[in-house]
C-alpha cells in the first residue's frame, strides 16, 4: 500500500518539476533568508537560465542559525543532506569537529578553476579546519552598518553636508545623538534586541573597539576583559533603558521600525541593503544611507564573518567525485558573479570582483567599505560561530541583560563562567 | 399561594442567572473565535495596511495578493502532496491493522493472546516523544530518514484505535456470529461481511481522527524530514524562509492554507469528530 | 474441533501479524535499545562503550535538566488546571442551550483543536507581536502603556505559552464534559428541582458527583499530554533565550539533535518515559479512589 502511494507521490512530484532526464541536478541549501536572499534567487535563476539542459541547481532556504545547522548536522551523520551549502566561516571548527563537512582536495579545486590568490589569505585561511585542509570556498565578508534616516537625522542637526552623519562618535556624542533622536512616536535606534545573533554582533563590535578579548588561549573574558565586557553591555542595556531603542523586538520587527520611520538608525547586516534599496526603488522609503558603526570607544573595530560554500560529509552516501567536480564548478561560478551578490550589500571574497571598477562604483557599498580593514571575525574555537555555544550565550545573558532583566555584571560573569564550562 | 408566589419568584431569578450565564458563554465564544477570525482577516490586507495602528475587523483593500505570493513562490503544493500522503498512509494502516488486531483480540483465542493485549495497553501509557532519539537511529539505519515511509513508520503506534475496535466488536452479540458460523462462513468472512459492516460509524470515525492527528503532526515528521521537497505542511510553514521584509500577512496566509483541510473535514464531517473524540476518549458517544 | 482450533490460530496469527511486525518494530525494539543507549557514551548515530550509570550521573547534576523538569512541572500545572477547569465551566454553559444556537458555541470552542500546532503558533505569534499584534491593546496599559514582547519576556512565555495551549485543546475538553452531562439524566433534576434543591445545591449534590469520573479522565489525558510538551514551546522560543525555558523533551532533542550526544538523550527519555508512567498510573489510582469514596 504505502510503496503505491509512495509511487504516486514521485509521480506527483514529477509532474509538478517536469524533470527531464538528462540534466544534472545540483540539491543546494542557504539559510539566505534576509534581503539578500532575494539577490541569491535572481542569481540561483541566472544559473538555471545560464545552464538550462545541462546542471540544475534546486535551492531550499531553511530557517537561518541554529535550524539550519542542526538539519545539515543530524542530515549528514544519516548520509542525507544537499550537494553543496553555504556555511559561515565562524563555524568552520565546530563543523569540522561535528564532522559535517567534507574536506576540498587541492586537485579538484584547481579543476573546478578556484584559486587560493583569488581570495584574501586570511579570508581562505579562514575556510580551513584545524587540521590545515580546505573545507570551505569563501563567497563574501559582511559585517554591521548603521542605517540612518537622513530626514529624522536633518532635523536632530546631525546630518553634515555630504549626507553622512556627523557627531556619532564616542560613547557620549553617540548616547546624546540617541536622546536628541528620541522623540515621541520616533525610536532613536532599532536594534533586533530579542535575536541572540544581532546582540552578538553589537557586543562583540562594541568589545573589539576597546581591545577587548573574549577568547584566548581557552579562557573566556579573562582579566580585565571582563571589565571591559560589562561596560559594553552596560552601554547597550542603557540605549533601551533609556528608552532610545525598543527592547524585546524581533528581526522583523526591527526593520520595519525602521523602514515606516517610526526609528532614526538601525543597526542590522549588510544583507538588509537590498531591503532598503528595493523599497527605495518602488518610492516606498524616505532618504536613506549606510555607514560604518560609529566608534564609541578607542579605535573603530566591526564584528565580520564570511559565507562560504562547502559539501557535506554525507557519512555512507558521500557527493559522488562526478557531482563534487560540478559543484565545484558551480561555486567557482557564482564567485565570478558575486558582483550581483555584491548588490546584497556584501564585500566580494573574490579578489577580482573587489578590485574590479564595477564594485568600486556600487553604492551604497562604497559608503561602508572602509570597514574592511578594521573588521574582526569571531574566536577560533569548536564554541564559537554562528548557532554555536557562544551565540547561545549571547541570548542567554547578553540579551537579557540589554532588555533590563539582568545586571550587566551578572551577565558578563555568567557569560564567561558557562562558556568556561562547555570548554572543560 | 404563598408558595406558589415564592416558586415563581425563584423562577426568575433562575432566568436572571440563565440569561447570565448564557451572555458569559456567549462572550467567551466570541473570545475563542476572534484569534482565528483576526489571522484570517489579515490574510485578505496589503502589507502596509497590516502595520497600521487601530483595529480593522474588515480590509480596507480586500486583497489575494497574500495567497497568490504565496501558492506561486513557496513549495506548498508538494507540502500539501506529502501531508497528504502520509496522513492517508497512516490512515489506512492503522485502521487496517487496529480492524484486524481489534477483531482477534475481541473474538478469537490464541497462544499470545494477553500478551499482546497487555502490550497494546503498556503502549497506550508510554510517550511516544520519549522514543524520537531511537525511532530516529532506527530510521537512519532502515535508511529511512528523509522518506515519506519513514514520517509515516512511527505514527502507526496507535493502541487506542485497536483497544476501541476492541470494545465494539466485544458488543457484537454472539448469535450473529453463531448464525454465520453455521453458515460456514470464514473468520476472515465474519470479520469483513459482519463485525466491520455493524461498525461501520466507528471506522469512519476513526479513521477521520485519525487523519487529523497525522496531518497536524510536527515533532516527528519535524525530525524526520531534511529536505525541503518532502516536508509535510505543518514543518514546512515554519522551517522554510520565505526572504521578505514584512510577511506577516503571507505568514499568515500560508497557515491559513496549511489549516484549511482539516477545518474543512471537520466542518464536514463534524458529528463523526466529535464521536471519535469521545471515543478516543473511552467515552462511547 | 481440533481442526477449527487450528484454524482459528491461523486466522489469529494473519490477523496480528501486522500489529506484532509493527509494535515489534516501532515500540518494543527502539524502547529496549533506548534503555542500552543510555548507559553508553554515544553520538547520535554511530557506537559508543559502555559507561554504566555516567549518562545519569551527568543528567543529576546538569543544571539545564534540573530546568527542564520544573519547567515542564510547571507548564503543566499552568496548562492543565485552566484549561480542566474551564472547561466544566464552558461545558455547564453550553450544555443549556438548544439548538443551532448550541453547535455555534461548541463549533468556536472546538474549531482550534483540529488546527496543526504551526498554525497555532503563527495565529498568536501575530495576536502578541510586539509591534504590531492585536493583544497589544490590552497588554499596555497594564504596562505603563509599553508594548511588551511576551514571548522574550521569560517570566510570561510559559504562562503565555500555557495560555495559548488552552486556548488551542479546551474544545477537546468541553466535548468530554457535554458528554458527561448529557449522561446525567434529567428527571434527577426534575426530582432535586421539586425538592426545593437551588441551583448551587443542584451541582454540587448532583452534577459534580456524576461528573466526576469524566474530570479524572479529562485530567489524566491532559496531564499525559503536557508532560509531553514540546511543539508549542519550540516554536514560540526559536531565536530567543531556548536555555532559560527549556522543556524535557526539548533537552532531549537538543542533547540528541544539535549536540549529537546521543547517550545523554536517551538517559533523559528513559527518566521521561518513567515518571509519565509512574505519574499516570498514581494519579488515576488516586482520583479513582477519590471518586469512589
Amino acid at each position: 500500500m504505502i510503496r503505491k502511494l509512495l509511487c504516486a507521490a514521485a509521480a506527483a512530484s514529477a509532474l509538478m518539476v517536469g524533470v527531464a532526464q538528462a540534466k544534472e541536478t545540483i540539491v543546494w541549501w542557504d539559510f539566505l533568508g534576509g534581503g539578500d536572499g532575494v539577490r541569491m534567487k535572481a542569481l540561483l535563476e541566472e544559473f538555471n537560465k545560464e545552464h538550462a539542459g545541462s546542471i540544475e541547481i534546486q535551492p531550499t532556504t531553511l530557517e537561518w542559525g541554529v535550524p539550519f545547522y542542526t538539519k545539515v548536522q543530524t542530515s549528514a551523520a544519516v548520509g542525507e543532506g544537499p550537494d553543496v551549502m553555504t556555511y559561515h566561516e565562524s563555524r568552520m571548527p565546530l563543523g569540522v569537529s561535528t564532522g559535517s563537512l567534507s574536506p576540498l582536495g587541492s586537485e579538484e579545486l584547481a579543476a573546478a578553476g578556484v584559486k587560493a590568490g583569488d581570495f584574501g589569505a586570511a579570508d581562505w585561511k579562514a575556510a580551513q579546519g584545524p587540521d590545515g585542509k580546505q573545507y570551505a570556498v569563501p563567497l563574501d565578508i559582511h559585517s554591521i552598518i548603521l542605517y540612518y534616516n537622513k530626514t529624522l537625522l536633518k532635523q536632530a542637526g546631525l546630518l553634515g553636508d555630504d549626507g553622512r552623519p556627523k557627531g556619532l562618535d564616542g560613547a557620549a556624542n553617540w548616547d546624546a545623538a540617541l536622546a536628541k533622536l528620541t522623540t515621541n512616536g520616533v525610536s532613536a535606534l532599532s536594534v533586533p534586541t530579542a535575536d541572540n545573533a544581532s546582540v552578538w554582533r553589537v557586543f562583540y563590535t562594541l568589545l573589539n573597539q576597546q581591545d577587548g578579548v573574549f577568547l584566548k588561549d581557552g579562557k573566556f573574558l579573562d582579566g580585565d576583559n571582563l571589565a571591559k565586557a560589562t561596560a559594553v553591555i552596560g552601554e547597550m542595556q542603557k540605549w533601551v533603558k533609556s528608552g532610545w531603542t525598543p527592547g524585546k523586538t524581533e528581526y522583523p520587527a526591527s526593520i520595519a521600525l525602521f523602514t515606516s520611520g517610526k526609528a532614526a538608525m538601525h543597526i542590522n547586516g549588510v544583507w538588509e541593503i537590498p531591503t532598503m534599496v528595493d523599497l527605495a526603488k518602488s518610492g516606498k522609503l524616505f532618504d536613506w544611507g549606510a555607514i560604518q558603526i560609529p566608534t564609541l570607544y578607542t579605535h573603530p573595530a566591526t564584528w565580520a564573518d564570511s559565507h562560504a560554500f562547502a559539501i557535506p560529509d554525507r557519512h555512507g552516501n558521500p557527493v559522488s567525485p562526478a557531482k563534487r567536480a560540478l559543484v565545484l564548478q558551480t561555486i567557482h561560478w557564482f564567485n565570478e558573479h558575486s558582483l550581483a551578490w555584491a548588490g546584497g550589500g556584501h564585500l566580494p571574497a573574490s579578489l577580482p570582483v573587489q578590485d574590479s571598477q564595477a564594485f568600486k562604483d556600487l553604492k551604497p557599498n562604497s559608503d561602508y567599505a572602509s570597514l574592511a580593514k578594521t573588521a574582526v571575525f569571531d574566536p577560533v574555537s569548536t564554541l564559537a560561530g554562528v548557532a554555536s555555544p557562544v551565540y547561545d550565550a549571547a541570548g542567554n545573558f547578553a540579551m537579557p541583560a540589554m532588555n533590563g532583566e539582568m545586571a550587566p555584571a551578572d551577565a558578563a560573569k555568567q557569560m564567561r563562567d558557562d562558556l568556561q564550562n562547555q570548554a572543560k | 399561594m404563598n408558595a406558589v408566589a415564592a416558586r415563581l419568584q425563584r423562577l426568575r431569578a433562575f432566568d436572571r442567572i440563565g440569561l447570565i450565564a448564557t451572555l458569559a458563554t456567549l462572550a467567551l465564544a466570541i473570545l475563542w473565535a476572534f484569534p482565528l477570525y483576526w489571522g484570517l482577516v489579515t490574510t485578505f490586507k496589503p502589507d502596509d495596511e497590516t502595520v497600521q495602528s487601530g483595529v480593522h475587523l474588515w480590509p480596507q483593500h480586500f486583497t489575494l495578493d497574500n495567497y497568490a505570493h504565496v501558492l506561486t513562490s513557496t513549495k506548498i503544493g508538494f507540502w500539501y502532496v506529502n501531508s497528504l500522503i502520509t496522513s492517508a498512509a497512516v490512515t489506512v494502516i492503522v485502521v487496517g491493522m487496529a480492524a484486524g488486531a481489534g477483531y482477534a483480540i475481541s473474538q478469537l483465542r490464541f497462544p499470545g493472546r494477553r500478551l499482546c493485549w497487555w502490550l497494546i495497553l503498556a503502549s497506550f501509557m508510554v510517550p511516544i516523544p520519549a522514543l524520537i532519539v531511537n525511532h530516529f537511529i532506527l530510521m537512519a539505519q532502515l535508511g529511512l530518514v528523509n522518506t515519506l515511509t519513514g514520517v509515516v513508520a512511527p505514527q502507526l503506534i496507535a493502541p487506542v484505535t485497536i483497544i476501541i475496535y476492541k470494545q465494539f466488536f466485544d458488543s457484537v452479540p454472539k448469535d450473529f456470529r453463531e448464525a454465520a458460523v453455521i453458515d460456514g462462513a470464514s473468520e476472515f468472512q465474519l470479520l469483513f461481511r459482519l463485525y466491520l459492516p455493524m461498525n461501520w460509524g466507528v471506522t469512519t470515525a476513526l479513521a477521520i481522527i485519525t487523519f487529523i492527528a497525522a496531518w497536524n503532526l510536527f515533532l516527528w515528521p519535524f525530525l524526520a524530514v531534511t529536505s525541503e521537497d518532502k516536508m509535510n505542511i505543518t514543518v514546512g510553514i515554519t522551517q522554510v524562509h520565505d526572504a521578505f521584509g514584512v510577511r506577516y500577512a503571507r505568514d499568515l496566509a500560508v497557515a491559513m492554507l496549511a489549516a484549511l483541510p482539516v477545518a474543512v473535514v471537520y466542518l464536514v464531517f463534524q458529528r463523526r469528530v466529535t464521536q471519535a473524540i469521545m471515543l478516543s476518549a473511552g467515552i462511547k458517544g | 474441533m481440533l481442526r477449527s482450533r487450528r484454524s482459528e490460530w491461523l486466522a489469529a496469527f494473519a490477523l496480528m501479524a501486522p500489529f506484532v511486525f509493527i509494535y515489534g518494530l516501532l515500540f518494543v525494539y527502539p524502547t529496549i535499545k533506548m534503555i542500552e543507549l543510555s548507559f553508553r557514551a554515544a553520538p547520535l548515530i554511530g557506537y559508543g562503550r559502555w559507561i554504566g550509570l555516567d549518562n545519569y550521573r551527568r543528567l543529576w547534576s546538569d543544571r539545564l535538566f534540573a530546568l527542564s523538569f520544573w519547567d515542564t512541572l510547571y507548564f503543566v500545572v499552568l496548562s492543565v488546571i485552566p484549561s480542566v477547569v474551564l472547561a466544566l465551566v464552558v461545558a455547564l454553559g453550553v450544555n443549556r442551550l438548544k439548538g443551532w444556537m448550541q453547535s455555534l458555541m461548541l463549533a468556536a470552542f472546538f474549531l482550534p483543536y483540529i488546527l496543526p500546532v504551526s498554525v497555532v503558533f503563527r495565529l498568536w505569534q501575530w495576536m502578541f507581536d510586539k509591534d504590531f499584534g492585536v493583544a497589544q491593546l490590552l497588554i499596555a496599559p497594564l504596562n505603563d502603556g509599553q508594548h511588551l514582547s511576551i514571548f522574550r519576556t521569560i517570566p510570561l512565555f510559559l504562562p503565555a505559552v500555557a495560555l495559548v495551549t488552552v486556548w488551542w485543546l479546551l474544545g477537546f475538553n468541553v466535548l468530554l464534559f457535554i458528554a458527561g452531562l448529557r449522561n446525567i439524566p434529567v428527571e434527577i433534576y426534575e426530582a432535586a428541582s421539586l425538592d426545593g434543591a437551588g441551583r448551587w445545591a443542584q451541582f454540587r449534590r448532583i452534577t459534580w458527583p456524576l461528573i466526576w469520573p469524566v474530570t479524572v479522565l479529562v485530567f489524566t489525558i491532559q496531564l499525559i499530554l503536557q508532560l509531553k510538551i514540546f511543539d508549542q514551546v519550540y516554536l514560540f522560543s526559536q531565536g530567543g533565550r531556548v536555555d532559560a525555558t527549556i522543556v524535557m523533551v526539548e533537552y532531549i532533542y537538543k542533547q540528541a539533535f544539535q549536540l549529537n550526544k546521543g547517550g545523554l538523550a536517551a538517559a533523559a527519555s528513559v527518566v521521561l518515559f518513567v515518571l509519565i508512567v509512574a505519574l499516570s498510573v498514581l494519579q488515576y489510582q488516586l482520583l479513582r479512589a477519590r471518586g469512589a469514596r
